[in-house]
């Protein structure tokens, strides 16, 4: 599957788009995310939590599967097929 | 009096008198100021029927009782007229440093009643006023303009003045001051133009009393530390500027493309989005007065055929001159965006309207004879070119300057023009996102998107995420977001700033600086009287229920392709509990009780 950065997370993943990383729900793509690029990206993707604890997603970010906000789909839990698209962006605004 | 200065400038240009008068207490605590107060007044004194490039319409300059103070982000004024392109009235709303200037030498506005009869340019120090000749400054561009005049009165001083479109009556030309802060739409440089009215210059030494300084500082600070602390306006915004959203809009499916009619997705929208621009011509960022955030954009395109510097591109303009062009070179667009600063025009409906023009072109509307060129979606040197000659009214610029509408209708197409009430939408599909759409359709001053953003929460997810594709609840955000929008606008505060703070710490600083109970009710109903002043001035004026209406194209055409493949406006569903959310007849027309409620007289 494709996934694409935007904004400041360009500048800790250092590449536009990567199709390195899978996962059957959003949630494990997260995790394959957040251990390959670090504690910079986990704090974007993840709000803290205990390690036993369900994991959360962060406050600022915002994940697109095929365009569609994940609040409008099964947030963390969206099922994710391998031509899907994910795109997520650091929580913006502008106008 | 706190906040407010207290007087105003009264400037008869037909006979070249200046008064000074008092502001009325009551009227300031009923319409705040800016956008509120300079509206009621122009509805006060003026025929809502008259030509707006007739001397009887008003030209009104007005601050906030924030302006100019240590207010979060407090650096705005409104210009207000009865609007060229639209006929409805125009508050336009400019950032950068001449507002507070106005107040510092003891103004909280300007009214210009009547025509020069020669060219002429205002000059306010301090307490001394004075008409001056322009003729030497008649056909320059703004950038000339300012530094002459700050050479001829004040290095100091902060000019707002027309550039040759508003000269030449482009019925969208703006007001630039402080060299590139635009009151941008609906054409109030034109009325200027109209009156031979060039510039004003300012300089003011004098400051602004608040009533509580102890609570106002803690107020402004806490404020202050919220719009640092947030993720847009303390990162996103600083480091991107508004073109940030480019990329946003394009993966939600909500990127209008090619006049509307190709909208889904823009192939390479990154080459043309803030990324990019970050990357290749960004010089560094930009704030006006007493702002922390800094949006704006420094570039410069340091060669080739769009060698320029200036600044810009907002989103809208990235987005009008870009996608809805069908233009992906980020230089390219830069210099239609300078043009339009330096020769002074409104962007998104230029951008907007050479895209209309576009596409009348290529269904044979428009031919190779009308325009002088070929016009192809997707050729960026005649677009560039088409911008400079509007501002002139060269040729095809001719056609142009009058907007979409009129240059749509007179080639026999006027549905092709992506307007409400004949003004051009800004970049957001109202088919992928129904409340826009609706925001879009109600506004009192036709196609605008800053003055109920229902982007934030059906893309943005600020302050919550709502489905971009539902109706649902859409009414009630959507006259949330425009009331709270005019009570901004009408303190002299930044519309950004709403992203990282609330109505409450608005209040917090609007009750410290005034000394009057601005809870947050009390803001919110200024708001709501506002809205139904600018409401009641269009149904004068001749605008019904079926003036609430988008472009055919977004009620009928799907979109084609992307994430809102399939989807419409759904107007008809929204609109009439809007009008009853409003508090309005099923014409949209505001109940007796409801003036009543608001004090409306």
């Amino acid at each position: 599957m494709k996934v694409k950065f935007f904004a400041l997370l360009r500048d800790i993943t250092g590449v536009k788009e990567t199709t390195d990383f899978t996962g059957t729900t959003l949630v494990e793509l997260l995790k394959e995310l957040s251990a390959h690029y670090g504690k910079e990206m986990t704090r974007w993707l993840f709000t803290p939590t205990a390690p036993n604890q369900e994991k959360q997603i962060g406050k600022d970010v915002i994940i697109l599967v095929n365009g569609r906000a994940i609040e409008h789909l099964a947030g963390l839990k969206t099922t994710l097929e391998e031509e899907d698209e994910v795109a997520i962006f650091p929580r913006l605004a502008g106008g | 009096m706190y906040g407010w200065v207290g007087q105003i400038l009264r400037v008869n240009l037909s006979d070249g008198t200046v008064k000074k008068e008092a502001l009325d207490p009551v009227e300031i605590q009923n319409y705040i100021g800016a956008r509120g107060l300079g509206t009621r007044l122009w509805t006060k004194e003026c025929d809502p029927k008259m030509d707006p490039l007739s001397e009887a319409n008003n030209l009104i300059f007005m601050t906030g009782p924030l302006t100019g103070t240590m207010a979060t982000n407090a650096g705005r004024y409104n210009v207000i007229c009865k609007a060229p392109l639209t006929g409805t009235m125009a508050a336009s709303n400019a950032g950068g440093y001449w507002g507070p200037e106005l107040k510092y030498a003891g103004y909280d506005g300007i009214v210009f009643e009547g025509q020069s009869e020669k060219q002429v340019y205002l000059w306010i120090n301090d307490g001394e006023v004075e008409l001056r000749c322009a003729e030497h400054l008649w056909g320059k561009d703004v950038n000339e303009t300012t530094d002459t005049l700050r050479e001829e009165t004040n290095i100091n001083a902060r000019v707002a003045c027309i550039g040759p479109a508003g000269e030449n009556l482009v019925k969208y030309a703006c007001i630039l001051n402080d060299y590139t802060r635009a009151a941008g739409r609906s054409g109030v440089g034109a009325v200027m133009g109209s009156k031979n009215l060039k510039a004003i210059v300012v300089r003011g030494t004098g400051g602004v009393k608040v009533a509580d300084s102890d609570a106002f500082m803690n107020a402004l600070i806490r404020a202050r530390k919220m719009v640092a602390d947030h993720p847009v306006t303390g990162q996103g915004l600083p480091a991107y500027g508004t073109q940030i959203l480019i990329n946003i809009l394009d993966q939600s499916g909500g990127l209008p493309v090619h006049n509307f009619r190709d909208s889904g997705t823009f192939p390479n929208a990154d080459a043309t989005s803030g990324e990019t621009l970050a990357k290749t011509y960004l010089v560094r960022n930009k704030g006006c007065m007493g702002c922390n955030i800094g949006c704006g954009r420094i570039v410069n395109v340091p060669d080739g055929p769009y060698k320029s510097f200036g600044e810009g591109p907002e989103y809208e303009a990235g987005w009008s001159f870009g996608a809805d062009c069908g233009i992906d070179d980020l230089a390219a667009i830069i210099k239609a965006n300078n043009y339009c600063n330096e020769l002074g025009m409104d962007p998104i409906t230029l951008g907007s309207t050479i895209a209309c023009a576009f596409e009348l072109y290529e269904i044979g509307a428009i031919t190779e004879k009308d325009a002088g060129c070929p016009m192809r979606f997707g050729d960026a040197a005649t677009m560039v070119e088409l911008a400079r000659k509007t501002a002139f009214r060269e040729g095809m610029g001719d056609d142009l300057a009058e907007g979409s509408y009129r240059m749509a209708s007179k080639y026999g197409h006027p549905e092709l023009s992506m307007t409400c009430k004949k003004q051009e939408m800004a970049a957001y599909d109202p088919r992928a996102l129904q409340g826009m759409g609706l925001s879009y359709a109600t506004n009192n001053r036709g196609g605008c998107h800053v003055r109920g953003y229902m982007t934030s929460p059906e893309i943005l997810g600020l302050p919550e995420k709502l489905d971009n594709l539902a109706t649902e609840g859409k009414a009630g955000w959507t006259k949330t977001f425009q009331d709270l929008t005019a009570a901004v606008d009408s303190a002299g505060i930044c519309l950004f700033l709403t992203f990282a703070i609330g109505a409450p710490e608005i209040s917090e600083q609007m009750i410290a600086a005034t000394g009057i109970d601005y809870t947050v009710e009390e803001l919110m109903k200024a708001g709501e009287r506002i809205w139904n002043m600018e409401r009641l001035f269009n149904i004068t004026n001749g605008f019904t229920k079926k003036d609430d209406s988008l472009p055919p194209r977004l009620l009928k055409d799907p979109i084609k392709i992307g994430p809102c493949k399939g989807s419409v406006n759904k107007l008809d569903v929204m609109l009439p509990e809007y009008y009853e959310l409003r508090g309005w007849d099923s014409e949209g027309r505001p109940t007796s009780e409801k003036l009543q409620e608001l004090d409306i007289q």
